[in-house]
């Protein structure tokens, strides 16, 4: 194994030694399975890297700057207990519609998905779950699929027979996307969720972190519902307290999250909660540490 | 308030959020020499550092002192001006 995240983690920390010192906490809980993931990913990721002329080292720095936003956001939550942005208009303007501002935010966000162990859990629980809807799934719709990684990895596991679109509202991120997935088989398309409007129903639908970027969670959610065929599933994860510069709706804790899967018409089939840092649950709820929310979902009584 | 007064306030705030009994700060004092004090920890610090002596850290502030007498220096300067 090359244990490509190893040298990443060296880079990091001689650039933001606080923040490398954090990561290091997570070495020691990876095994052999982490450490072939994330070797395959980096290899994808680097030659993606170099399609587009850019270094390792520009990862890395784009990754750091994500990592200042989201301490200067998190010293803000800290302060006032609230997210600093509240309107999709604001966010709109700080983050999506700044070209600059989303390819730093998208490499960081991509990087973190290997950096960051619940963000790596995350991940190895949709993998491992999404094989069983397999047989079931003829049409995939992915809802923000940000930088392609989970796309990536639903078109290696399901059918290939299977036909495959996303919704996403950045042009940024639907190139980034595009590049890194490379695959013929995915209809883009470039629309706010709310405007998509789609003939067929989807048998499966995956959204990986939105729900804390919209005005109306609950609205998104039905939504979800409405594009889902009576016997689909749904994908989504969601954080708790977790500030950054794109995010305007707040869940204090899980069970809120909860309350809006029931309120929108959806039943838990399967869940996971992951704590961000490694702290106990004690430490967790006195600092109001971010909860990773993710959940396999049917529609209720179906 | 002068700095050595301001240093025994602040060690005492890295004690209680640190959960670290006995850890003694001095001016050269980084990240590296102490156990807990990384990322996630810094954040905690940073605002008990500000609640308790009633200023407000800028952006670049917080993510620039390299040990604890430049955090020191910027206590003191904000108590200066207040």
């Amino acid at each position: 194994m090359k244990q490509y995240v190893n040298d990443i983690y060296q880079k990091i920390d001689v650039l933001n030694p606080l923040h490398g010192k954090k990561l290091k906490k997570n070495i020691g809980t990876f095994d052999d399975k982490y450490y072939e993931a994330s070797d395959a990913f980096f290899e994808k990721y680097f030659d993606f890297l170099k399609k587009e002329n850019k270094t390792l080292d520009y990862a890395v720095d784009c990754y750091l700057n994500m990592i200042s936003d989201v301490s200067i956001e998190t010293v803000e939550f800290v302060r006032t207990g609230k997210y600093t942005s509240s309107t999709f208009e604001e966010v709109n303007k700080r983050v999506y519609a700044k070209p600059e501002t989303m390819e730093y935010y998208m490499h960081g966000l991509i990087m973190s998905q290997f950096l960051w162990k619940h963000h790596y859990e995350m991940y190895d629980y949709f993998v491992n779950e999404l094989p069983a809807y397999k047989d079931r799934i003829k049409s995939y719709l992915e809802v923000g699929a940000g930088h392609g990684l989970t796309l990536s990895k639903a078109l290696e596991i399901l059918n290939p027979g299977t036909l495959f679109s996303v919704v996403d509202i950045s042009e940024t991120s639907i190139a980034l996307a595009k590049n890194f997935v490379n695959d013929n088989r995915v209809s883009y398309n470039l629309r706010n969720v709310f405007e998509f409007k789609n003939e067929e129903k989807y048998d499966f639908i995956t959204m990986g972190e939105v729900l804390e970027h919209v005005e109306d969670p609950l609205m998104l959610l039905k939504k979800l519902n409405e594009m889902l065929n009576d016997d689909g599933h749904v994908f989504f994860t969601t954080p708790t307290n977790a500030p950054a510069i794109d995010h305007i709706s707040l869940f204090n804790n899980v069970d809120e999250i909860r309350d809006l899967v029931k309120a929108a018409g959806f039943e838990v089939v399967s869940e996971r909660s992951l704590l961000s840092e490694d702290v106990s649950p004690q430490r967790a709820e006195k600092f109001k540490i971010a909860i990773l929310y993710g959940a396999f979902l049917k529609k209720a009584g179906k | 308030m002068n700095k050595s007064e301001i240093l025994k306030e602040v060690n005492e705030i890295f004690v209680d959020v640190l959960e670290a009994d006995g850890l003694v700060l001095t001016e050269s004092t980084a990240a590296g020499d102490v156990e807990n004090w990384d990322s996630l920890s810094h954040i905690q610090l940073v605002v008990s550092i500000e609640k308790h002596f009633k200023i407000r850290f800028t952006s670049k502030e917080i993510q620039g002192w390299k040990n604890i007498g430049e955090l020191v220096d910027s206590i003191e300067s904000k108590l200066t001006t207040a």
